[in-house]
């Protein structure tokens, strides 16, 4: 396992602990997208804006809340712009389950 | 047979950061934790810590890096018994601390791991940070029985090791907990 991957499980057993101790800073919709997203991304490793807007969990929210969120999913690093694939496209970070 | 050069490096690394690391945890201990003890709990007269931070670097190490954790610990483990003992680190009760320190919590991880509980890091899954905690209980349990017997220590001293171990391991998974929250909320 890489020095990365190691920092990355790392990451992912905190964010477990974060998770049970009641800690977790995500609102609802930020929850829905990332779990949306996640879902998304388990194919391809990636997930686009459009694509995830479409999603059951996610058509219920406003477009404002839904970017709104969006950026504060990427700012708290559970998603990052995709650098190779251009505007509209993120990589999901570390919570699998 | 020839290793190759990235896999030495990598070892280099790990050795390094796990050392310091778990040389750091074992100063903090000693210098900051233990005076605040004594400060909080002067009649409580053993020298074993009820906050051991270090079994935390052990058991997450061990959780990491498996078996390849006694190697990257050995130096920082040995450092830790030098401060503390002096040249006494080579008499057969200190190895046999050194040599236990070391091993323990990969043991503990391949014992379950023989038992059919692989609980080793792997991408696509979430980690149990419960099941860690009690891993690092078991490691702690024999730990302390085996330290026990090398050192021949007072039976008050066997659960003094236990606590510690198990709350230096909580309090560093918290510590490292909060780092991570607030790398993510300032962008890291």
């Amino acid at each position: 396992m890489s020095e990365i991957s190691k920092l990355t499980e790392l990451r992912k057993l905190m964010l477990a602990m974060e998770r049970s101790l009641g800690l977790e800073e995500l609102s609802p919709a930020e929850r829905d997208i990332f779990y949306a997203a996640t879902e998304l991304a388990r194919e391809t490793g990636n997930v686009q804006t459009t694509g995830l807007m479409e999603h059951a969990l996610v058509a219920n929210i406003s477009r404002p809340t839904f970017f709104r969120a969006l950026k504060s999913l990427v700012e708290k690093g559970y998603l990052s712009s995709c650098r190779n694939a251009g505007r509209g496209r993120y990589v999901v970070h570390a919570r699998d389950d | 047979m020839i290793v190759p050069r990235a896999d030495i490096g990598r070892l280099v690394t790990e050795t390094f950061s796990a050392s310091l690391l778990y040389l750091t945890a074992f100063v903090v201990n000693f210098e900051l934790i233990l005076p605040i003890q004594n400060l909080f709990f002067p009649e409580y007269t053993s020298r074993a810590s009820l906050l051991f931070l270090p079994h935390g670097v052990r058991v997450l190490a061990a959780w990491l890096m498996g078996w390849r954790s006694t190697l990257a610990l050995l130096p920082g483990v040995f450092l830790a018994f030098f401060y503390v003992a002096g040249p006494e680190v080579f008499t057969p009760s200190r190895l046999a601390g050194i040599f236990i320190a070391v091993t323990i919590a990969p043991a503990a991880f391949e014992g379950l791991r023989l038992l059919g509980v692989n609980l080793a890091p792997r991408p696509g899954r979430m980690p149990c940070w419960i099941c860690i905690m009690l891993v690092g209980l078991v490691a702690s349990v024999a730990g302390s029985m085996l330290t026990n017997l090398a050192f021949g220590s007072a039976p008050v001293d066997y659960f003094a090791y236990v606590i510690g171990d198990m709350a230096g391991l909580f309090f560093l998974m918290l510590a490292l907990m909060l780092v991570f929250r607030w790398m993510r909320r300032f962008g890291r």
